[in-house]
């Protein structure tokens, strides 16, 4: 199977534990190069972050067990890219 | 000592996320102080009724440590989890998800653990602290000097419980121990009277 090399998750996390230790433990995650998590909308008591992830091998159920540990839940998976390298998407009329 | 360092990392990280440092410290102040006043107040009524014998002012006493220790305990621990409880399920419903096994989820039942102690502990060593010269009742030359003593050591204990509140706020150490200390001279001042007036 390929690898996934490459994951944009939509996420509701509470605002403890902070971004910077969910980036540290997904950093710390076998197989994950880089970690890119923004906050795009923050309530009183949760707020919704995407979550970018880039590696050789991103292991799927290892990023979910993280997030899920820390308290976040994953809305959706709003991109994936796998394979032999990164690509990005096409560029069509419709855009 | 890899388990103990283990444990003191988990308690820093369950620190941050719910808050313990600042519960125990507000928790450990507040009843060491209730503590402090009650035994005076054990102390006061078996000087005003005359009560000579260390072994029972001994016995009032620890009696009455244990039962603050048990109140504090049982109390803090069935209202700490109770509130903790409550702030996980409405966190919960905003998350979406059943946070009960997740980091929050342990840091909350950690801080419930950790608050029960502290009120359990806080008055029991207090007061027993105050209790002490009663211990070695036999060599003082007589038992109001004992007695005198032990409420000279509740005055002290209070003063430390200032300073430790004015070193918590940053404020004046010396104004904080002497706010503390009245307390503790009104108590006795008004026991006294009311012993007198009986």
């Amino acid at each position: 199977m390929a690898n996934i090399r490459r994951l944009v998750l939509d996420t509701l996390k509470p605002h403890e534990p902070g971004i910077i230790e969910m980036a540290e433990e997904l950093g710390d995650i076998v197989g994950i190069i880089a970690v890119n998590i923004s906050i795009y909308e923050l309530d009183r008591k949760v707020e919704n972050a995407k979550i970018t992830i880039e590696g050789e091998n991103v292991p799927y159920i290892q990023v979910v067990k993280v997030i899920e540990e820390m308290g976040g839940s994953i809305h959706s998976v709003d991109e994936v890219v796998a394979g032999k390298k990164i690509i990005d998407d096409a560029a069509t009329l419709l855009d | 000592m890899r388990s103990l360092l283990d444990a003191v990392s988990y308690l820093r990280e369950y620190d941050k996320l719910a808050n313990i440092g600042e519960i125990a410290r507000r928790y450990f102040a507040m009843n060491a102080f209730d503590g402090v006043l009650t035994i005076i107040g054990v102390l006061m009524g078996n000087f005003m009724a005359g009560v000579q014998e260390p072994r029972i002012v001994v016995s009032t006493g620890l009696a009455t440590c244990v039962a603050m220790g048990v109140s504090g305990l049982w109390g803090a621990y069935l209202t700490e989890a109770a509130e903790r409880k409550r702030d996980l399920n409405e966190l919960s419903r905003y998350t979406l998800t059943d946070l009960n096994q997740t980091r929050i989820g342990r840091a909350s039942r950690a801080a419930v653990v950790v608050v029960a102690v502290v009120d359990g502990l806080s008055p029991f060593m207090a007061a027993m602290i105050v209790l002490t010269p009663f211990f070695f009742a036999p060599i003082f030359p007589s038992i109001q000097m004992v007695y005198f003593v032990s409420l000279g050591m509740a005055l002290v204990t209070l003063f430390a419980l200032g300073l430790f509140l004015g070193r918590v706020s940053q404020g004046n150490l010396l104004v904080y121990g002497l706010k503390t200390i009245f307390a503790g001279v009104i108590s006795i001042g008004i026991s006294f009277l009311l012993g007198e007036w009986r």
